[in-house]
């Protein structure tokens, strides 16, 4: 294995294997070489003989390792006063996934990582619970020391009201999040800090934790790593829609004025002057006409034209192909070609990387090429220049839409459109037919018989065909640094770095869709931010018991994005054409936003240590921000963390491997979005030739101070036995005090919301990791490792005087809140009327409501989350497995409120408790008695009509509480199997150093939850205040890979 | 080569800084100041907008009024004023898109040392006219709501002022703005959308009178003393003829286009359908105004070139097909149909009605009523021979026609007010027409319930004024409704 350090114990001399992983040391007989690695267990050989070969055992406990932490700067895990998860490269990209974000859910403590289900769809990443109450509760990504934007399109804002909206739930694209940019083949390994501690020199921007990753450097000689994967999917099936097979198209039984009890028109569609039995196509429910094979009708296929059904009769029955068969096996491939090299004086690397994935969305992809490169040289013994560039360019196709769309020129949500407004009687295989027949919208959702255009939804396929939206990125990202020893004791760092992409984004409604007018739109945006950083590093030992390490340092930050956005007017005049010029009307304004932003800091930290036991750090940061009042524009924030390795005073006790305790308490400070102090005018389009503008519906304030985050942490570190067991206990608690948002209050005022130093949310916990090797043998070994978390947070005040912060609002009342004394993200609406904790009924066998809608029926939060990961590995195979789970939380089920009124799902089917079908008339026994009580507390026995829409189920009839539901689940995350060729075969290929090859799966299982027919993780996307709420909910999607990695 | 790397690593780092001159918080985009004028013509597009507009999620005071009705998703017509949010929809419009932009234009005129001080209070008091306007619909929705606190946003809670009170605060900020409007000099001149400076302070006096005796009228039943002042001091004063009529003249392309255009016409939608109540009753009248309101329909299952077509309305809050029933007529369906804010026809028959309670306004009721019906079917595009024969129906006609004088009065009125949902929701809840009740409903949707938001961040000041209206709730009378 290349890059393997090899010292000798107790002597600063070492070296490194190179790219064949040989190595020369030259070492007594006697002393002991000491092999590490990151991410492997170190292992310590005596010398006895001339040649020493061993292999490296893959390690999840990494006590005792160096890691990296705020500022590039490295520290020994084991004094570490604050925690620190570290996850090598191979944990991150041996599944091949070309999303790193998603990679990390499951393996981190206190993490809650949500991936959106559709392609390249955004990850939300949470750590140790929300603290902002509004904005991003993301981290911060660092890359070599390069803050790395990881912003959704809506908190990078310039976007149309379109985009803006999805937050409360309406359409929209998710463009993903931009660290997916990130090449998971070039981490060498991933650093999580949580706690503001840890994160406290990079800055207000780490307030909600930093993720540092370092990527793989060169080492010695020439080495090449070819990866070549291909992954496949499937839907899972257990997460989207199942429907009843009984009852076809329409509301309910009155289509006919003059047949009672009519489920379909009487019109004569043949010209032949009798009438026929014709689908109400316009409906998009599934309330109709029981499935009979032996009934004949004219469906929508008899209406079209094209159609070789065209006038012709079909049997009623339901559909062979349901909307899942829409969706695509989605598969990825997945190449990179990685060579690095060294010498004594300086190494390289260079890589390409290109995937291509296509979506569960036919026409849908994202395509990538990410090169990287990095180089350091030694110019002299004491001056070090290095470098990286990386530059990736994304291009997506056909992402899905989200939330509720088709309005207000809104893409549509098929995913909506399949769990909410459907005839079952429908087969999506005769829709493919009839798009790919005309290129048209030929559809099942047409007006009437002689309006063929749609009423409600399209031919899906139209949808993602012509509908369909494209996107590219182009990024680079990287920095220069010069270092310099000034003194064996001093070191000089300067540092530059850049992070910039230019953006191009554009939608499409191509004419003849139900989306009207016709349009297509289109968003520039280019981003960049540049730092320059200049650290001294000092490094002393004050005596021989105490060490001193130092940093002193500036950093100067610029941010500047820039934005133009435009789309027609009125429609498109020519079908297909997507250019602003084919606009019926003049084009309104094109919207631009510039959002610049500087912050300089100074800062400095210190770490004494005493002994190899007592370490204590301290850090001073001052930072400026021109976002910020010139009067409250700096702010200061400092830590201080202490460590105490009894383990050293232990020595004697030689079963306790490593022990510490940690102790540290930090604040951190934080500056104001961009345009939050000055008061503005917005524009509207000119009526004539009158100009018209308006008050901005946010209220600025010049009076903002810097909001700030107290943070208190300690912990208890110890392994066993030679660390075949160990475990990591963590206590937090954060508040997070004076935060900067806009408050939402009662529109009266004037306005939507006002920016406000506000509020005290407060995030306590414990994280709890644990790993072991039970077995270890020389041919088989058993690692586990298993990670609890639980984060409990409250909403301890707010703005003076308000006692609830409205987050979001979504159809039907319900709204997500921050409400005093709450846990931030609590969910309100209507509730049953409860007697004696049963749901109360009417006379009539109704539900009873509250009125109100500021109920509190749910709250977004988990309770406790965790993942346990196992390895075996025999010889020279390998297989390893994750299961995460959360348990508590809850999902306000949009899709179910519709679905359910709609008849698609079978609870509106089927038989009742007399063993009649539920949707016969009460009169011929059918209906169903709502589970609950009368106001007597006797148990409901009125049997209410269940034959249409209205009736038993769907929002009409019960309260937003009814469609909440928990989102606990247990997953099997990551299965792998891996099998490294073993040398003396491989050898004899020539070239080949090594092989391996796996065989891997992620989501293959959800093996637990409570949310019907849809996955507990999924959300509306990136931003805090979305979770809790589906709709339009995509599948999950399970990922099956071939692997082959050869080592040149 | 020391002092070289220290130099060089300096000026890196000091590049980076701040430089003082430069203050990047500005959002170099936007505008700091702003013509007042720019935003009172933004304010006089939505009011006109949230009138006008038929989305469902604003307003659906057309299908409360029962002109329309809806086709599947019924449940606006079934009173469900929270699966879209409504009310948060409509109050939201008027307070954050009319009235906070006014009391800015307010502000703003009030310190612009450039105009004379006749324009100054002339365009003062067009701002003020439009504010009481403003309010007094939203209490006409609500009843009790924010209004001494209102739009002040160091109040982010402010307290709901009794109905009544407002009343009576708005009656006297309209004398005030109705004595301070000079014709010697302009107002906001082509700025103000209604008028586009045309004869522009004489018609705000016009306007401004007939808010007044509209917001008179209102009293009637609770304050007849106040009514009757306010009604006769503003009746000589209002306006005269159709010519006067106050409307928003949209333009023929988006996004200045009427909003019933946008969302049924350009957006085509099928969720509406004629209402059974208004077609039912133009058609017992024989109405000449119907082919302006609605689509005639062929309803023989096997259409023949010989059929007659007819007027057909879906049944109210129940589930209709949309090709079976007429929908709204191609007048209706027109980007540049006007809004109409106040118009002659409505104050006749306030005029007729002041008659009957004894107010001295002059003429006769049946003078009022017949000048009412004429103004409104000639604004229809309704003949003078469709004028007379519909007079001299016996059921039209005043002195035939069944009923009391607010029944003769309110059903004329109810038709005019076709495609003005939000007046002809007022006036059937003031004039105490009796229209047919949704299936699961018992009572008439007699207000709007408050926003949900205002459960949410302005709990205390709610739950007060749910206390004080009498329950928050859809059945709950407002102060005026004595029916």
């Amino acid at each position: 294995m290349p890059g393997v350090s090899v010292k000798i114990k107790n002597t600063s001399k070492g070296t490194i294997t190179d790219g064949k992983g040989d190595y020369a040391i030259k070492a007594a007989t006697g002393e002991t070489l000491v092999f590490s690695f990151v991410g492997y267990n170190t292992q310590e050989i005596a010398v006895n003989q001339a040649t020493i070969n061993l292999t490296l055992t893959h390690n999840a406990n990494k006590l005792g390792e160096v890691v990296v932490v705020a500022l590039g700067l490295s520290r020994n895990k084991s004094e570490l006063p604050y925690s620190a998860q570290t996850l090598s490269g191979a944990e991150v990209n041996s599944n091949r996934n070309t999303n790193l974000l998603g990679e990390l859910s499951g393996k981190i403590a206190g993490a809650q990582i949500k991936q959106a289900n559709d392609i390249g769809g955004s990850t939300n990443i949470v750590l140790r619970g929300p603290k902002s109450l509004s904005g991003s509760n993301q981290p911060l990504f660092v890359v070599d020391g390069v803050p790395i934007d990881n912003s959704s399109a809506i908190e990078l804002g310039g976007m149309s009201n379109v985009t803006q909206n999805q937050r409360n739930g309406k359409g929209g694209y998710d463009y993903g999040s931009p660290g997916a940019d990130i090449n998971p083949d070039d981490i060498a390994s991933v650093t999580v800090l949580k706690g503001a501690a840890s994160t406290a020199l990079y800055g207000s921007r780490a307030a909600n934790g930093a993720i540092i990753i370092t990527t793989k450097k060169g080492s010695k000689g020439l080495n090449v790593v070819l990866n070549t994967g291909v992954l496949f999917g499937s839907v899972d099936k257990s997460t989207f829609a199942q429907y009843q097979k009984e009852y076809g198209a329409g509301y309910g039984p009155y289509y006919d004025p003059n047949t009672p009890g009519s489920h379909f028109d009487y019109t004569d569609i043949l010209g032949n002057g009798t009438k026929q039995l014709v689908v109400p196509t316009y409906d998009d429910a599934s309330y109709g006409q029981k499935f009979d094979p032996s009934l004949l009708v004219y469906d929508w296929r008899s209406l079209d034209p094209t159609s070789p059904y065209y006038h012709k009769q079909t049997p009623w029955v339901a559909a062979k192909n349901d909307p899942s068969t829409f969706f695509n096996h989605p598969y990825t491939f997945n190449n990179s070609l990685f060579i690095d090299g060294g010498t004594d004086k300086g190494n390289y690397k260079i890589g390409y990387t290109r995937s291509d994935d296509y979506g569960i969305l036919p026409n849908s992809s994202i395509g990538k090429n990410l090169f990287n490169f990095g180089g350091s040289y030694r110019l002299t013994d004491k001056f070090t220049v290095e470098a990286s560039v990386n530059y990736t360019q994304t291009a997506g196709k056909g992402r899905g839409g989200t939330g509720f769309g088709g309005q207000n020129g809104e893409p549509m949500n098929l995913l909506q459109n399949f769990r909410e407004f459907w005839q079952v009687n429908v087969d999506v295989q005769d829709l493919k037919d009839a798009y790919f027949r005309t290129n048209t919208n030929d559809n099942w959702n047409v007006k009437s018989p002689t309006d063929l255009s749609s009423a409600y939804w399209d031919n899906p396929y139209f949808v993602q065909y012509q509908n369909y939206e494209t996107d590219e990125r182009d990024r680079y990202f990287g920095n220069v640094s010069l270092d310099y020893k000034l003194f064996n004791w001093l070191d000089i760092l300067g540092r530059a770095s850049e992070d910039y992409y230019n953006e191009f984004q554009e939608q499409r409604i191509n004419v003849g869709s139900v989306v009207t007018p016709s349009s297509y739109y289109r968003l520039n945006r280019t981003y960049k931010e540049n730092n320059y950083d200049l650290l001294l590093n000092f490094n002393k030992a004050i005596t021989s018991d105490i060490s001193f390490k130092g940093v002193l340092g500036l950093n100067a930050r610029r941010q500047n994005i820039n934005s133009i956005s435009a789309s027609t007017n009125g429609g498109l005049v020519i079908p297909g054409l997507f250019a602003l010029s084919n606009s019926v009307n003049p084009i309104d304004y094109p919207i631009e936003e510039v959002d610049q932003k500087v912050v300089t800091g100074v800062f400095g930290g210190v770490t004494f240590g005493y002994k190899d036991f007592l370490f204590l750090d301290g850090t001073l940061r001052r930072d400026q921000s021109t976002t910020l009042p010139d009067k409250n524009n700096t702010y200061y924030y400092p830590s201080v963390a202490g460590s105490f390795v009894f383990s050293s005073l232990l020595k004697d006790y030689t079963w306790l491997s490593n022990g510490k305790v940690k102790l540290n308490y930090a604040e951190v400070g934080n500056d104001a979005p961009s345009h939050s102090i000055n008061e503005v005018y917005d524009k509207a389009a000119n009526f004539g030739s009158e100009p018209l503008y308006y008050v901005s519906t946010v209220r600025n304030n010049a009076d903002l101070k810097p909001e700030r985050t107290k943070s208190f942490e300690t912990g208890l570190e110890a392994s066993f036995l030679k660390n075949r067991i160990g475990f990591d206990f963590t206590y937090y608690k954060n508040n997070t005090i004076n935060q900067i948002l806009p408050v939402s209050v009662s529109t009266a005022t004037g306005y939507d919301g006002l920016y406000v130093n506000s509020g005290n949310v407060q995030n306590k916990g414990v994280e709890v990791t644990v790993n072991g090797t039970p077995l270890k043998s020389d041919n088989f070994s058993w690692n586990i490792n298993v990670n609890f978390a639980k984060n409990t947070n409250k909403v301890l005040s707010l703005y003076d005087g308000v006692n609830n912060y409205q987050l979001a609002a979504y159809k039907g009342g319900v709204t997500t809140n921050a409400t005093v004394g709450e846990p931030y993200g609590t969910l309100r609406g209507t509730d049953f009327i409860y007697k004696n904790g049963q749901p109360e009924v009417d006379a009539t066998g109704h539900y009873l409501f509250t009125s109100n809608s500021n109920n509190n029926i749910g709250n977004s939060n988990p309770d406790w989350t965790g993942g346990v990961f196992n390895a075996f590995r025999y010889k020279n195979f390998t297989l390893s497995f994750l299961v995460d789970f959360s348990h508590g939380g809850s999902i306000y089920d949009v899709d179910m409120v519709f679905g359910l009124w709609t008849g698609l799902y079978p609870e509106t089917a089927g038989l009742n408790d007399l063993g009649n079908p539920k949707r016969n008339p009460l009169s011929q026994g059918g209906g169903v008695i709502l589970p609950g009580v009368y106001a007597n507390g006797a148990p409901n026995t009125t049997r209410i009509d269940a034959s249409q829409n209205q009736s038993a189920y769907g929002y009409q009839t019960a309260p937003n509480k009814a469609f909440v539901y928990d989102a606990s689940y247990i997953k099997l995350r990551e299965a792998a199997f891996t099998y490294s060729v073993p040398a003396s075969f491989v050898q004899k290929i020539g070239a080949v150093k090594a092989i391996d090859v796996s065989l891997n799966g992620r989501n293959l299982w959800i093996i637990h939850k409570n949310i019907p027919y849809a996955d507990p993780e999924d959300g509306l996307g990136a931003g805090s205040a979305y979770q809790g709420v589906q709709l339009g909910s995509y599948p999950n999607v399970r990922r099956y890979g071939f692997n082959l990695k050869f080592t040149f | 080569m020391k002092k070289i790397i220290i130099t060089l690593l300096t000026a890196m780092a000091i590049s980076g800084c701040v430089k003082k001159d430069e203050y990047l918080n500005n959002d170099t985009k936007s505008a700091t100041a702003v013509p007042a004028s720019t935003l009172f013509s933004y304010a006089e597009k939505q009011l006109s907008d949230v009138l006008a507009t038929s989305a469902y999620n604003v307003n659906i005071f057309r299908l409360t009024a029962q002109q329309w009705t809806e086709t599947t998703a019924i449940s606006e017509s079934d009173y469900d004023l929270k699966l879209r949010n409504v009310p948060d929809g409509f109050w939201n419009a008027i307070y954050v898109n009319v009235l906070r932009n006014l009391y800015e234009a307010e502000k703003l005129t009030q310190a612009d040392a450039t105009l004379s001080a006749t324009q100054k209070s002339n365009q003062l008091a067009q701002i003020n006219i439009l504010e009481v306007y403003a309010y007094a619909v939203l209490v006409n929705t609500f009843g009790n709501i924010p209004y001494t606190q209102a739009v002040d946003y160091t109040n982010t809670t402010p307290k709901y002022d009794d109905a009544s009170q407002i009343y009576d605060s708005l009656l006297s900020r309209l004398d005030d703005a109705l004595s301070k409007l000079n014709t010697t000099a302009p107002g906001f001149n082509t700025a103000d959308l209604l008028f586009n400076g045309v004869n522009e302070i004489a018609s705000w006096k016009k306007f401004g009178n007939t808010v007044k005796l509209k917001v008179g009228i209102t009293l009637v039943d609770v304050e007849p003393a106040k009514a009757k002042l306010a009604v006769e001091a503003a009746a000589p004063n209002a306006l005269q003829s159709n010519a006067d009529n106050v409307s928003f003249n949209y333009l023929t392309t988006t996004p200045n286009t009427n909003p019933l255009w946008v969302d049924q016409v350009q957006g085509h939608l099928i969720d509406y359908v004629a209402g059974a109540t208004l077609v039912d009753l133009l058609n017992s009248l024989n109405d000449p105004r119907r082919p302006a309101y609605y689509t005639a329909i062929d309803t023989n299952a096997n259409p023949q070139a010989s059929d007659v077509l007819v007027y057909k309305g879906g049944a109210i809050g129940k589930v209709n097909t949309y090709n079976k029933f007429s929908t709204f007529s191609n007048t209706i369906a027109q980007p540049t149909l006007p809004s109409l804010l106040a118009d002659y026809s409505e104050v006749e028959f306030d005029l007729a009605e002041a008659i009957e309670r004894g107010f001295n306004v002059g003429g006769t009721a049946a003078q009022h009523y017949t000048n009412a019906i004429t103004a409104s079917i000639t604004y229809w595009g309704g003949s003078a021979s469709d004028i007379s024969t519909y007079l001299a129906n016996p059921k039209v006609a005043y002195a035939t026609a069944t009923g009391s004088y607010k029944l003769k009065i309110g059903t004329q009125k109810y038709i005019a007010l076709y495609n003005r949902g939000y007046e002809a929701w007022t006036e059937v809840r003031r004039l105490g027409l009796v229209l047919p009740l949704p299936p699961n409903q018992t009572s008439y949707l007699n207000r709007f319930t408050y926003p949900i938001t205002e459960q949410n961040v302005n709990e205390a000041n709610y739950s007060q004024a749910a206390a004080a209206i009498g329950g928050d709730n859809i059945a709950t009378k407002l102060f005026w409704d004595k029916n």
